[in-house]
């Protein structure tokens, strides 16, 4: 398997997010990723994948879904989030209201801003009884 | 993550280390709560070692600001890394927060 082309199988237990950072760092260090890039793609995966494992699934029992990183020759990543639970499309949330003051201001919907800002593409489909979130982002590497 | 605690006369000053996200952020929590538990209502978190935070982190931090406050006192942040600037500015977090350049400056914050 090329090294611009990883996927990782996780349970939905919280305790796999040490996996995610580990496989991130795997995909990102040999490639030279810029730090503001990397940052993205952790921020944003630990985000979606956190979103599968306390959210997702309805009915007991380990789970298993998977995340890919994938990067083209254009220097796009790709991140692929798949999951088989019911269908949510976690990018429908209403949008934060950064500029309320501090006794207003909620955390919930916080996560799925920051995925958005940062970004370029964020999608949701539902296919095949199967949630896919796919997020891009063109990157920078460090010379 | 890990967490050093100090004291500066009523201030607690909280030092973190490491990454603050989903599986760590609970950590941060229980130790905020201790410290309100205690009597404590002004902390200063000291991020010069915090290299990443998300949602999670975010979280613990907009509540112990918010309960610091209701107890007469409030938080500061000191010293962030270019990272966890990044997600605080994006959080809009610049804006409703105390965030000073040095620890020094976030106790003085607090009065």
């Amino acid at each position: 398997m090329s090294a611009k082309h990883q996927v990782l199988t996780l349970r939905n237990d919280v305790t796999e997010l040490t996996r995610l950072v580990e496989f991130v760092d795997a995909f990102c260090d040999p490639l030279q990723f810029s730090e503001p890039d990397k940052l993205a793609l952790h921020l944003s995966l630990e985000e979606a994948v956190t979103n599968v494992i306390l959210h997702g699934y309805q009915t007991p029992g380990p789970h298993n879904f998977t995340v890919s990183l994938s990067l083209d020759g254009d220097e796009r990543l790709t991140a692929v989030v798949t999951d088989d639970a019911p269908a949510y499309d976690p990018l429908a949330r209403p949008a934060v209201d950064l500029t309320l003051p501090l006794e207003q201001r909620e955390i919930g919907g916080l996560g799925i801003h920051l995925v958005k800002k940062m970004m370029d593409v964020a999608k949701y489909e539902r296919r095949e009884d199967r949630n896919i979130l796919t997020l891009e982002r063109k990157i920078r590497r460090t010379p | 993550m890990e967490i050093t605690e100090t004291k500066q006369n009523s201030v607690v000053v909280l030092a973190l280390s490491g990454r603050l996200d989903g599986l760590t952020s609970g950590t941060l929590e229980r130790k905020v709560t201790d410290c309100a538990a205690a009597g404590t209502n002004k902390i200063v978190f000291d991020c010069t070692k915090l290299v990443y935070v998300s949602s999670a982190g975010l979280r613990v931090f907009l509540t112990s600001a918010k309960k610091m406050k209701a107890a007469g006192g409030g938080a500061a942040f000191a010293a962030l890394t270019p990272a966890v600037n990044e997600v605080f500015e994006l959080s809009g977090f610049t804006g409703v927060l105390t965030v000073r350049a040095t620890e020094a400056e976030a106790i003085t914050a607090l009065g």
